[in-house]
């Protein structure tokens, strides 16, 4: 009797965890298909789903977070898949997060990717159409391989040809074993340094002077904060404009006069083109000239007489007195 | 013109009669069985004496067995799933394989191995030895006592020992994983879980029902048959592990049928 309880304990226990293990292995498979536990539903529409079906995971930013529930299509060009998602996932989903259809791995079942935007964005609510991104299909990756393919051949044949004329230059080689270059790349060197430093310098001089200029020091500085100065220039500019314009008028007028002067002296008959023209006038003024010159040498003696007469004698010592009074007075 | 080969038909004509009369006695020995099932008096304790020995005293044998299975079968899988590059998938696959069908399949046959002949070479060894008439004249119900507890006990306790048979093998597996690999357990589990669905697992479970009823029924029918002494219990035994095992094959045959036209293939 004690024997038999004993195996129906075993017995108990046998049936058990094989009982356990099943229902482990349905809650596990439930839980990864979101039977168990609260959901809401989120949905996307596509053109072309690439082969998902119901039961597929859904995943946001990599993370499990719900299954797809069904397929629905609406008309010819759009599918609409309905998601059922992880309640925890109601404060986490965005109205503006992009949903595509990728692979799990390359040969794995289809997956809906549920990626966020960067913009903010109010959180997505039951049912609410998520935004579909169009995924790119092994197809189109393939052809662009394909190109990609090409292009890398044509670059390698490229790159082939340029290894073999580098392998044959000898005078490349040359330069690469002249054991001189690597000092004077050195020198070079030193010297790019120094240029780098005075050339720092002068943009730090640069920048002081900038900085005067900013707060108005200096000529420069004054032309480009100082409104008076400013103000002074441009009345300047305008005077001189007028003077310029007065200048232009007068030189108008000055070249009427040289025109006149000019045609009166050549085919005139006036005074000047006597005086530049007419040769038995020129010799009568010189003439008249010369008799004048003899009349003034004659009145000076005159006058010098008349100094020297008793009569003006006075007059003329006073005036002299008075001359060097006169020129103490300014020393 | 082409000359039809009678003689040779004919020559199989027995073995066919044969066949079909043993196929035509099995199906009524199981209708007697649903008849039996349901009238009182229920034998209890000698259900559960025999859930006892077909079950839990199967397990080690069925666990050995499901092991070693699940680690050969990953080390196996190995070199052909690197050669595609998908090694990372072999939890999945493993996983899928054994739930679905090597799992239930192979602890099935070697049920019906070690159960069938068991029950064959018990039951036969009564007949032959007349303790079932002797049962009957004193008043006891052979068929109810012998038959329906072994065939309700071999029903109930395989699906069990497939349960315990498939986490066996799949422990087995992950060692087999990490012979050559470094997968968590936890990583295991998950990825295992992740790939299998409702549609592996009940279809599954269920037609380890029908493998556990029809080795009882087989069991029972060629033992609570077997006639010509001593020899004919050792053909009972024998031929009730041959006959199970190839009803094994044809009901995971129809079971496939069935879940394909129900979609869950």
């Amino acid at each position: 009797m004690e024997n038999r309880t004993v195996n129906n304990i075993k017995l108990g226990a046998f049936v058990l965890g094989g009982l356990l293990f099943l229902v482990v292995l349905l809650y596990m498979i439930g839980a990864n298909r979101s039977l168990f536990g609260a959901t809401y539903l989120l949905k996307a529409r596509f053109e072309n789903v690439q082969g998902l079906v119901a039961g597929n995971n859904v995943r946001f930013s990599g993370i499990q977070a719900g299954t797809v529930k069904n397929i629905t299509i609406l008309n010819d060009t759009v599918i609409e898949i309905s998601m059922l998602i992880d309640k925890k996932m109601l404060m986490i989903i965005r109205n503006n997060a992009l949903v595509s259809i990728g692979t799990d791995g390359l040969v794995g079942n289809k997956v809906v990717n549920i990626v966020p935007s960067k913009v903010s964005a109010p959180l997505a609510k039951e049912a609410e159409i998520l935004q579909a991104k169009r995924a790119v299909s092994p197809d189109e990756m393939l052809q662009t391989l394909y190109t990609t393919n090409n292009d890398i051949a044509v670059i390698a044949a490229n790159l082939k040809t340029t290894v073999q004329r580098i392998n044959s230059s000898s005078a490349l080689w040359a330069l690469l074993s002249d054991p001189s270059i690597p000092k004077d790349l050195k020198i070079s060197v030193a010297h790019i340094r120094d240029a780098t430093g005075k050339a720092g310098n002068i943009v730090d001089n640069l920048d002081l002077m900038v900085e005067d200029v900013k707060v108005g020091k200096g000529l420069l500085g004054k032309l480009m904060r100082d409104e008076s100065l400013a103000k002074n220039l441009e009345a300047a500019v305008v005077k001189i404009n007028r003077v310029v314009e007065q200048a232009d008028s007068l030189a108008g007028e000055f070249s009427g006069l040289v025109t006149d002067i000019r045609l009166d002296a050549t085919k005139g008959k006036g005074t000047l083109h006597t005086l530049l023209r007419d040769s038995l006038m020129a010799a009568s003024l010189t003439n008249s000239l010369e008799n004048i010159q003899q009349g003034t040498d004659g009145f000076n003696q005159n006058m010098e007489a008349i100094k020297h007469s008793f009569l003006l004698r006075g007059y003329y010592k006073k005036l002299k007195k008075q001359q060097q009074k006169n020129e103490k007075k300014q020393e | 013109m082409y000359k039809l080969p009678y003689k040779m038909i004919a020559s199989y004509l027995p073995s066919l009669n044969i066949f079909l009369k043993e196929a035509g006695e099995i199906a009524r020995f199981t209708g007697r069985f649903f008849t039996q099932w349901f009238k009182p008096r229920y034998e209890i304790a000698e259900l559960l004496r025999q859930c006892f020995v077909i079950g839990y005293r199967s397990l080690p044998l069925v666990g050995l067995t499901a092991f070693i299975l699940g680690l050969v079968l990953t080390i196996q899988l190995r070199p052909s799933m690197e050669d595609y590059g998908v090694a990372s998938q072999l939890p999945a696959i493993v996983g899928i394989a054994i739930i679905r069908e090597i799992g239930p399949v192979i602890v099935a046959l070697i049920f019906a191995g070690k159960i069938g002949s068991s029950i064959g070479a018990e039951l036969g060894s009564m007949k032959v030895t007349e303790q079932i008439d002797a049962m009957e004249v004193s008043g006891t119900n052979p068929f109810k006592y012998l038959v329906v507890t072994r065939v309700l006990a071999a029903t109930l306790m395989l699906p069990v020992l497939v349960l315990l048979g498939d986490a066996v093998s799949l422990y087995g597996s992950w060692l087999g994983v990490n012979i050559r690999g470094n997968t968590s357990f936890y990583l295991f589990w998950t990825q295992v879980f992740n790939s299998i669905t409702f549609s592996d697992v009940l279809p599954a479970f269920i037609k380890s029902y029908f493998f556990g009823f029809a080795v009882g029924v087989v069991g029972c029918y060629k033992g609570f048959n077997s006639n010509k002494g001593t020899e004919g219990v050792g053909r009972s035994a024998n031929s009730a592990v041959v006959v199970s095992s190839v009803m094994i094959f044809l009901i995971d045959l129809l079971a496939v049928q069935v879940t394909d036209v129900l979609g869950l293939n």
